[in-house]
């Protein structure tokens, strides 16, 4: 990775009266130290990209009758897809987590008289929306409810 | 007189008099077992290298000049103790910013910044002195006053990684500090600055990497104004799609 | 070519006092152009690490007349009273328009300004925001000060001369810091506003900037510098860093201990502070600590004695409201945390309460130049400031002089510019020749250590007639060694060390009428403690003293002290 920063960043619009070395990149960007995580973050991006072009498949496959979509269903057996899909699992968790965590700071102090809840409660109620919307995608999938 | 320690202060060196670019120097300080990082480089230059130019002044972490890069990290200097480095210690200009010379960094960028932002109180009539003091709930002011106590020390631009890319970016502290007039019960400027951080390069450019909070020596918590902003800044767009009038505040 | 620069009011200083000029000017006329020149950026000014608050008359069982009082007494009445009168009166109109501008004040559950205690006051009328109020309202002034394209800002640009010609300032001879150049900056008036030269000590609440330069600029153009001999110690710094820990802290009710765990204020009347305790006015308690630790009941640490200031029976939760500040320093700096541990403190370097000799409109005897903030001497302080009066000050004669300088300069014709071009050209050869001024034989610091010490010495918080002398002697070899201080640094960007030459030069400039004023006052007053003699002596000291730069050495001059309204008395509490 470039040892420097941007040439432009943070200076002013007019250029100085003296000539500058160039800003540096922060040392630990991007891999390193707290950057590592955040860095991770971004790149789960890829992983959303991907799952959503699954997802497309899927679709079209069902415009294709029933036979084409079991197929694509039958082909996420392959070992591959699983790994993909523990992958993307684990993805998911961690950017759900991440979010979590940053959330309840930038709730604004109060939207007109309305005032946010603490965080704490803030944070339960997100990760029981959480477990509760999987605990219903699971039924849906093992055939307990729209079976 | 305690027992003498030595440390190694590895420093960047750039005078663009006469370097093309930064370079290092080492110097051997004998340091006392409460000294902070500020300590050591005023004794480098008072006793060693003359040549040395750095920013500091109160010593106390309320004036903001000294930060500077230590062993990797954006630190107040004055404010970090020596004793949490070993026996090596590197000392860099802040990064994100360019080099006027050693240690000392540009900071009329970021001076650009901070006026966009218009950072004053926005009021559609002016309040006479003679009606005296406005009123203000100690809980109207608990809503902004962290996000007041901004020295201005730029860590958190250093440690950005939006900033290090976007040369347009805002930035932490001064979106932070537009935020901080926006939430004061006395300020009428919200909707004003709401139009500002809509525009290009400013709160949305934020990818809440929360380096800023991390690094804030002041425990200003910038991230946090900067992602509210952002929900302000859509409630407002939003509101004026429903109530035309409000839009004009 | 030397670039010349031109407005009509060129401020030295962007501090408090500074800002609030610059403002007042731009508001008395938006056509007027202002010049804001510091040596840093502005929101680095030492007004950042003022803590405990600013005073103004703001509750109903107070009133002009007590803050007048409380002002003058603590003055040991060497305070101009009617400037004093003028003072308390415009006290609140200026502590409220700092409000409107957006100063985060700490508020009553009513959401009315909260008020606390202070050192000398008979009331509460300090107006406070938690303890961070000279960060609060210099972030204010100067983020207010942005609104006014008229005030034009020259950074990092340190002021080295003023110009003078035919009997009257013209503007001043600035080096940008940055790229190693002297320009002129032409007005027609100039405001000085650079603080004070706690730095003249070794042990100071003052930052690396506080050097005297204003001081010392107005000094070198034959301006009286006036009651120098008054320099407050604040009773409670550090130890080793001389970190200010603020009177507020002893207003929220924070107790003295001696080493025998002694509360000494209460225990023995002789200091006479009386019933005000900890509340009492800083010289007295400074002398108090001073001669506690002199009779053997300070504790011994590293830097040397100190005793003890106590606030664990203040309770958390009061500390982390009120003192946030306090709490980060005494752990940071200090190693203690003041929730459960008392705080070790002894008294340090604060205040001068002398400074350039103005009238009420700041204005000095040099045509055209004024001066404001802890830099002037207006005379409300006296002989010993009161806590909490100064940052109201730099507000109210600010604001004055902000004003008067407008009138001044539209009242004044541009004159000629070919002289002032030549002596910031003459100026301009000057520097350039300190420049890794290699061949010297003196080093900087060793100077600048020597002139400390003499300082410490000879004009502490006890003086003798015998280490006065020996300072003014010390300090006038000094300025002569002062030419020769060697300089290795040949850079013209950002070159530090040739500002810290030019600071030094300063400092000791100003040093020297410290030393000078204190040995010619031969009582005790105030902040001026003279062991030989002990008592006050208004027969024939109740006057100010004036100090004039004469190339041989300083000369003395006097000048009468402005009463009428309040007659001198014992200082009692």
């Amino acid at each position: 990775m470039p040892q420097h920063a941007h040439p432009e960043a943070m200076a002013p619009s007019k250029p100085g009266s003296t000539r500058t070395a160039p800003p540096l990149r922060p040392p630990q960007l991007p891999f390193a130290g707290r950057y590592r995580a955040y860095t991770l973050f971004g790149w789960t991006g890829l992983l959303y990209l991907l799952l959503g072009f699954l997802a497309l498949r899927v679709v079209w496959a069902l415009g294709d009758g029933k036979q084409a979509f079991d197929a694509v269903i039958a082909s996420f057996e392959h070992p591959l897809y699983i790994a993909f899909h523990v992958l993307a699992l684990v993805g998911v968790v961690f950017v759900g987590v991440r979010f979590f965590r940053l959330f309840p700071k930038a709730q604004p102090p109060r939207i007109g008289p309305v005032k946010p809840p603490p965080p704490a409660v803030i944070l339960t109620a997100l990760y029981a929306v959480w477990i509760g919307v999987t605990v219903v995608f699971a039924a849906i999938l093992a055939g307990g409810i729209f079976a | 007189m305690s027992d003498v320690q030595k440390k190694t202060f590895v420093v960047t060196r750039f005078d663009p008099d006469r370097d093309q670019v930064p370079k290092t120097q080492s110097y051997e300080v004998p340091v006392e077992p409460d000294w902070k990082v500020l300590d050591a480089l005023n004794f480098i230059k008072d006793h060693i290298d003359p040549t040395l130019s750095h920013r500091w002044s109160c010593r106390m972490a309320v004036c903001g000049s000294c930060g500077m890069l230590v062993n990797g990290e954006p630190k107040l200097t004055c404010k970090v103790a020596l004793s949490s480095y070993g026996d090596t210690v590197e000392v860099a200009p802040l990064p994100n910013f360019p080099v006027i010379r050693d240690l000392v960094v540009e900071l009329d960028g970021f001076m650009e910044k901070f006026e966009h932002v218009k950072p004053w109180i926005i009021r559609a009539k002016e309040r006479a002195v003679e009606d005296g003091p406005m009123r203000q709930s100690p809980e109207e002011l608990e809503e902004f006053k962290h996000f007041s106590m901004c020295i201005n020390c730029m860590l958190c631009y250093a440690a950005c990684p939006v900033v290090a890319n976007e040369p347009e970016f805002l930035g932490p502290a001064a979106i932070a500090l537009g935020h901080r007039y926006s939430l004061d019960s006395r300020d009428e400027g919200a909707g004003e600055r709401n139009r500002i951080f809509r525009g290009e390069g400013t709160v949305f450019a934020c990818s809440y990497a929360n380096e800023c909070s991390e690094v804030c020596p002041k425990n200003v918590d910038p991230a946090a104004a900067v992602n509210q902003a952002k929900l302000k800044a859509v409630i407002d767009w939003a509101a004026g799609l429903v109530l035309p009038r409000r839009a004009e505040e | 070519m030397t670039e010349v620069l031109r407005h009509d009011v060129v401020i030295v200083g962007g501090g408090a006092a500074g800002l609030r000029a610059a403002i007042a000017a731009v508001e008395a006329d938006p056509g007027i152009s202002v010049a804001l020149v510091s040596k840093v950026y502005p929101m680095r000014s030492h007004t950042v690490s003022a803590e405990g608050g600013a005073a103004a008359v703001a509750r109903d069982d107070d009133s002009f007349e007590m803050h007048g009082y409380d002002t003058v007494k603590g003055s040991d009445f060497l305070g101009d009273q009617d400037v004093i009168q003028y003072f308390v009166e415009q006290a609140p109109p200026e502590l409220t328009r700092l409000e409107h501008w957006g100063c985060p004040w700490s508020r009553n559950a009513d959401g009315t300004v909260a008020t606390r205690a202070f050192g000398g006051m008979t009331t509460k009328r300090t107006w406070y925001a938690a303890d961070k109020v000279g960060f609060h309202m210099l972030h204010t002034l100067f983020q207010h000060s942005m609104r006014f394209d008229r005030i034009v800002r020259y950074d990092e640009q340190f002021v080295t001369k003023l110009l003078v010609e035919d009997g009257a300032v013209r503007g001043v001879a600035a080096l940008d810091i940055r790229q190693g150049e002297v320009r002129a900056i032409l007005g027609r008036a100039v405001i000085l506003a650079t603080g004070g030269a706690g730095k003249c000590f070794p042990f100071t609440t003052n930052g690396n900037i506080k050097t005297g330069d204003g001081m010392a600029l107005a000094y070198r153009e034959g301006v009286a510098l006036k009651d120098m001999e008054f320099v407050q110690y604040h009773p409670t710094g550090l130890p080793g860093t001389g970190i200010l820990i603020t009177e507020a802290t002893r207003g929220e009710g924070g107790r003295l201990f001696n080493a025998r765990g002694e509360r000494f204020l209460e225990t023995k009347p002789e200091y006479g502070v009386g019933s005000k305790l900890e509340l009492g006015p800083r010289d007295m308690i400074s002398r108090a600590i001073f001669q506690e630790i002199r009779a053997g009941n300070g504790i011994q640490g590293t830097f040397g004695e100190y005793v003890h200031l106590d606030l664990t029976h203040l309770g958390r939760e009061l500390l982390e409201k009120r003192l946030p500040f306090v709490l980060e320093l005494a752990r940071t700096y200090a190693g203690v945390d003041p929730v459960t541990q008392p705080i070790p403190i002894r008294p340090v370097v604060h205040y001068m309460m002398g400074g350039v000799d103005t009238d009420i409109d700041g204005a000095t005897e040099l045509a055209g130049l004024y001066a404001v903030g802890e830099c002037a001497a207006h005379s409300m302080n006296g002989a010993n400031r009161l806590g909490s009066n100064s940052l109201t000050e730099c507000l109210v004669f600010g604001a004055r002089a902000g004003r008067h300088a407008v009138g001044h300069a539209k009242d004044s014709g541009d004159g000629s510019e070919d002289p002032l071009r030549r002596q910031v050209e003459e100026e301009a050869a000057r520097i350039d020749g300190l420049r890794g001024r290699a061949k010297g034989s003196e080093k900087l610091t060793q100077v600048r250590d020597e002139m400390t010490q003499a300082m410490e010495s000879g004009c502490g918080v006890y003086r003798e007639q015998a280490s006065m002398r020996s300072a003014t002697e010390t300090l006038a070899q000094l300025r002569r060694r002062c030419a020769d201080v060697a300089l290795e640094d040949r850079s013209r960007v950002f070159n530090t060390e040739i500002v810290a030459a030019l600071e030094l030069v300063n400092m000791i400039d100003v040093a020297e009428t410290v030393a000078v004023a204190a040995l010619q006052r031969r009582e005790s007053r105030g902040a001026h403690a003279c062991s030989e003699f002990p008592g006050r002596n208004d027969r024939e000291f109740l006057h100010h003293s004036l100090v004039y730069y004469e190339p041989a050495g300083p000369r003395f001059d006097k000048k009468d002290v402005a009463l009428g309204r309040w007659e001198p008395e014992e200082r009692k509490y």
